[in-house]
């Protein structure tokens, strides 16, 4: 399941309502606001984008502090904190840092408190503004009321590259609003824009701001943003920084007075009960089949956006023997029998792979996200995986094998799996290896457990595709050929460029890896990350034994 | 509600007293041998007796470098209207010498009333500032340059300090250049050339003494009499504050905040921590949120990740904690799951999951921050579960987080084995809440 936040950063903002329904669509769990936005905006009216208005800085329909407080379970101490520490109306106030783990609703509860409050701010995710131009652009778009429409050609107010541009833009925007703003407050008495805006303090919020990290370390965005408020010295202005990372993960060079933290733990259990009971029909229903998986589950996680998936498939299967949901009758007796219809599924999703397709780790690859399918996946179907959910021309399997099993074995083993002729050796020439060859086969196959696949040099990669490819071109002569085979390198020992074509086309989807270069010959080596699994895959579906090729002890 | 009323005016004031360094420093400007005094008085000279110089400031981030210069700055603008021209770079945005120069060039015109191309080059905006500056110096007016972060104007060639120094060598020009810096050795990172030419005077911020330190933080909380916010009111609170002043536990507190962080815009954001939580009904500060305030000055961000974990999450914790004390130099992903179902054989724990989702559940920890790689540079050589990890946290820390997991199921049972200096084997037992330890020898 992918959350999308379509904030309107950089798309069009309509009017009240439809920025409501472009705000946010948040997984059912915990969704009760915008699920009464979402219900309230079927016909989206068409807008008069001439007229920026003010009251596009505010969320819209200011809510009360018990529809807050209630919409958000456990989130009570968190939300009160952030309301001493943004204070009473027009006050000042110090940069804030909000943290916690991933959705752990940091985002949703500051959104829906300045609904409550009704300020306006200014919001932008550097999951949306992935360069600082983006992010410019954004938040002065955003200040200066410009609305990126098809009559301007999509364009932005001011092209800004730099810091220095965007900070003397910035000045400007901000206190050419906020003296807007503070006319409008004096003039209360004819209110120019639709709803009431409360104050002429404007917050800048900056989301998801761990992902700055990752833009290389000759960025200075993050000492930039934590000394801008420093730097611009406007007393008006409130900064409010979201992040999964706690403050003390972005060290760096550079010191800046720190910001006042907030922190979100994660949920109790109590609260992930709370929250996933809301928005279900049949409550009783529920609470009995959380009281069968929550514990399990809480055990393995407890984050909200993984367990949600998990059990919505789960509770299918759960009230699969009951006809009708909304009329059962919970006896002691019908819930052990849905219990004990559920149990086989639980203990074959807590092995599953987490279907949440999320953001990787920083710096991380994992060759397994191809193996993951989309979200749709039934539990039964399980058995499918056993082919290949994407297409590779037939070449490319071969160089995927070779390259697996250059990985896998090692190179002193290649004599004895393929003779010199080209061909694989068809009777198994059993060589006495003498013990001390022996024992260091074993070392290897433990290395291979703990150091990961081994790297080879480009030529003994192409010496073993052309020994499987003749193989390959010798069993299909025997069953007459296929006509999608095209005589891959069986016709002469030449390396076409096809070869080498294929070969960094593999590099690049990452599943050979260049590294590792040997320290004598000083050349480059290359890597297969492909698993046991995918290169089994693969070879089932060219027919192929793989089996007899990989090494075991 | 009047006090209401009055409690809300009182809060916004002290809350924009606190958020603003200028009106707290100004506190500290009294005494002659301030720091203020100082550098008014190398202004002052300079714009009276048409000399150039330069100093920088040099202290810790938040001891008030920048307030003390703005405060001069004012002051002096005041004194000697129309003698003085600011111009501000900052080390972050102009420390590229072309950057720096457009926005000198900017500056000026502004000042000046100028229009201001924005096609000039390099060479032109650097020939205006030469010009500038010669014409400043017949006119007797003076231009100060204030360098922000200036350690990042040093790297490269800091070709534009060497042209900054070097104009305020010739006889008639009229400027002084003030660096303000957190790194205190900046000055040996100077070029040969610029540090001839640098005068090699140094203003440091220390922390403030102790009575200083009471002294701002009344000037910091106490209500002016004679202001909008209504008179007995302001009497009742001061008498208050006095009363919690006063307090031993309340001076405590201020010496482990300040011991913690010795700056003065530190201990400014615990009071602003604590003022907001001013209780707006009775309207006056307590001892109690001075005692909230303070947890949030002392964050343990290892230990609330730890709590944040899962019990799968903690069991690949302890499964590296083990990797470790037997003495692994480097293990990986794969290695630790080996220790993993080593743990499930050897002790049949109820928790066993498939790879996959232990591979999350590493995932999680790296991205939490407990766990990490140790190969930076060859990231993107290998999988993720081949790649060298180590843990990140101490054993204590682990420990203590293993007791705050107040969820613990009862049969959570989670071992730890390890070494103690004096060769004994001591295994941690841990069943539901309880403790146990178990010696053998």
């Amino acid at each position: 399941m992918v959350k999308i936040y379509t904030f309107c950063t950089s798309s069009i903002m309509v009017k009240e309502e439809s920025l409501k329904a472009a705000k946010r669509i948040t997984p059912s769990a915990y969704s009760a606001p915008t699920i009464e936005k979402n219900s309230a905006v079927k016909s989206k009216k068409t807008v008069d984008l001439c007229f920026p208005l003010l009251s596009d800085l505010v969320y819209g329909n200011p809510i009360s502090l018990d529809a807050l407080l209630s919409t958000f379970p456990g989130r009570r101490t968190q939300i009160l904190e952030l309301i001493q520490l943004l204070g009473p109306l027009n006050s000042p106030t110090l940069p804030l840092f909000v943290y916690g783990v991933p959705s752990t609703g940091k985002t949703s509860i500051i959104l829906q408190l300045f609904r409550h409050l009704n300020r306006p701010f200014v919001y932008s995710s550097f999951r949306t503004c992935y360069n600082p131009r983006n992010l410019f652009e954004s938040v002065l778009n955003l200040l200066l009321l410009h609305h990126r429409v098809a009559a301007n050609g999509y364009s932005s107010t001011k092209r800004c590259d730099k810091l220095s541009d965007f900070v003397d833009f910035l000045r400007d925007a901000l206190t050419s609003l906020i003296k807007r703003l503070k006319d409008d407050v004096k003039n209360s008495v004819s209110p120019q824009s639709v709803l009431p805006i409360d104050g002429y303090m404007i917050y800048l919020i900056f989301d998801h701001l761990e992902l700055v990290r990752e833009w290389g370390k000759s960025s200075s965005m993050l000492q930039f943003l934590f000394n801008l408020h420093d730097n611009l010295n406007i007393p008006e202005v409130g900064f409010i920084f979201i992040s999964n990372l706690a403050p003390d993960m972005f060290c760096s060079n550079m010191t800046y007075v720190e910001q006042i933290p907030v922190y979100f733990p994660s949920y109790t259990e109590d609260d992930l009960r709370q929250i996933l009971l809301r928005n279900q029909e049949n409550q009783k229903l529920y609470s009995s089949f959380l009281n069968v998986v929550l514990r399990p589950f809480c055990r393995i996680t407890r984050r909200l956006d993984e367990l949600s998936p998990i059990f919505e498939s789960l509770y299918m299967q759960y009230c699969k023997p009951i006809g009708d949901p909304s009329n059962v009758i919970l006896s002691e007796d019908m819930k052990r029998r849905l219990y004990s219809n559920l149990m086989p599924h639980i203990t074959s999703a807590r092995n599953e792979t987490f279907r949440v397709l999320d953001y990787a780790a920083p710096g991380t690859e994992t060759s397994t996200k191809f193996e993951m399918k989309g979200c749709k996946r039934k539990l039964e179907s399980s058995k499918k995986s056993d082919e290949l959910d994407f297409h590779m021309s037939i070449s490319a399997k071969y160089l995927l094998i070779s390259a697996f099993l250059a990985s896998r074995n090692q190179a002193t083993l290649d004599a004895s799996l393929f003779d010199s002729s080209g061909g694989s050796d068809s009777r198994k020439r059993r060589r006495k290896t003498p013990d001390k060859v022996k024992a260091q086969q074993e070392i290897s196959e433990d290395d291979l457990q703990t150091k990961g696949p081994g790297s080879f040099p480009l030529e003994r990669l192409l010496a073993i595709f052309q020994c499987l490819a003749s193989v390959a071109e010798g069993s299909s002569d025997e069953d007459g050929g296929s006509d999608d085979w095209l005589g891959i390198g069986g016709e002469s020992a030449v390396v076409t460029s096809n070869i080498l074509l294929q070969i960094s086309s593999l590099s690049n989807v990452k599943f050979i890896l260049k590294g590792g270069s040997c320290p004598l010959e000083g050349s480059v080596r290359y890597r297969c990350m492909v698993s046991e699994d995918l290169a089994l895959k693969v070879a089932r579906s060219l027919r192929f034994p793989l089996a007899k090729y990989i090494y075991r002890r | 509600m009047e006090a209401n009323g009055a409690a809300i005016d009182a809060l916004n004031l002290i809350r924009s007293r606190l958020c603003n360094p200028n009106s707290i420093f100004r506190s500290l400007c009294g005494s002659p041998d301030s720091n203020y005094s100082k550098l008014k008085s190398i202004l002052s000279t300079s714009i009276t007796e048409a000399c150039n110089n330069s100093v920088l400031l040099l202290g810790p981030r938040g001891s008030g470098k920048a307030a003390v210069l703005e405060l001069v700055i004012g002051d002096l603008l005041l004194e000697y209207p129309d003698m003085i021209t600011v111009v501000r770079l900052n080390g972050l945005l102009h420390s590229d010498e072309t950057n720096a120069f457009k926005e000198i060039a900017r500056q000026i015109c502004i000042d000046r009333q100028l229009l201001f191309s924005k096609m000039a080059s390099s060479d032109d905006n650097s020939q205006f500032m030469l010009a500038t500056l010669q014409e400043c110096g017949l006119k007797h007016k003076t231009l100060v340059f204030v360098l922000d972060e200036f350690d990042l104007f040093i790297q490269g060639k800091q070709r534009l300090l060497y042209a900054l120094l070097d104009a305020l060598q010739s006889i008639s020009s009229q400027a002084v250049v003030i660096g303000v810096s957190c790194q205190l050795d900046v000055e040996k990172l100077l070029d040969k050339r610029v540090k001839s030419r640098f005068s090699h005077r140094f203003l440091l911020f220390l922390p403030p003494s102790k009575n200083d330190l009471l002294k701002l933080v009344e000037h910091a909380l106490y209500l002016p009499i004679d202001s909008s916010i209504p008179q007995d009111y302001a009497v009742e609170y001061n008498a208050k504050l006095d009363a919690i002043l006063e307090d031993r536990r309340f001076q405590e507190i201020i010496d482990s905040c300040w011991e913690s962080y010795p700056t003065i815009r530190h201990l400014m954001k615990f009071l602003f921590h604590a003022v907001s939580s001013l209780n707006l009904d009775s309207g006056y500060l307590s001892f109690e949120n001075f005692k909230a305030a303070l947890p949030s000055m002392q964050r343990q961000p290892k230990t609330e990740s730890l709590r944040d974990c899962s019990v799968l999450e903690l069991y690949i914790l302890v499964c590296m904690k083990r990797l470790e004390v037997k003495e692994q130099s480097s293990y990986n992903f794969s290695a630790v799951m080996k220790e993993y179902k080593s743990i499930y054989g050897s002790f049949h724990t109820p928790d066993y999951y498939g790879q996959n989702v232990c591979l999350r559940a590493f995932e999680h920890l790296l991205q939490c921050g407990l766990i990490g790689f140790t190969d930076d540079r060859g990231g993107h050589n290998q999988i993720i579960e081949f790649r060298p990890v180590k843990l990140l946290i101490s054993l204590s820390e682990l420990i203590y987080g293993l007791k705050s997991y107040n969820s613990c199921p009862v049969h959570a049972i989670l071992y730890i084995q390890y070494q103690l200096s004096d060769g004994y084997f001591t295994s941690i037992f841990k069943h539901g809440s309880l403790l146990t330890i178990r010696r053998s020898p």
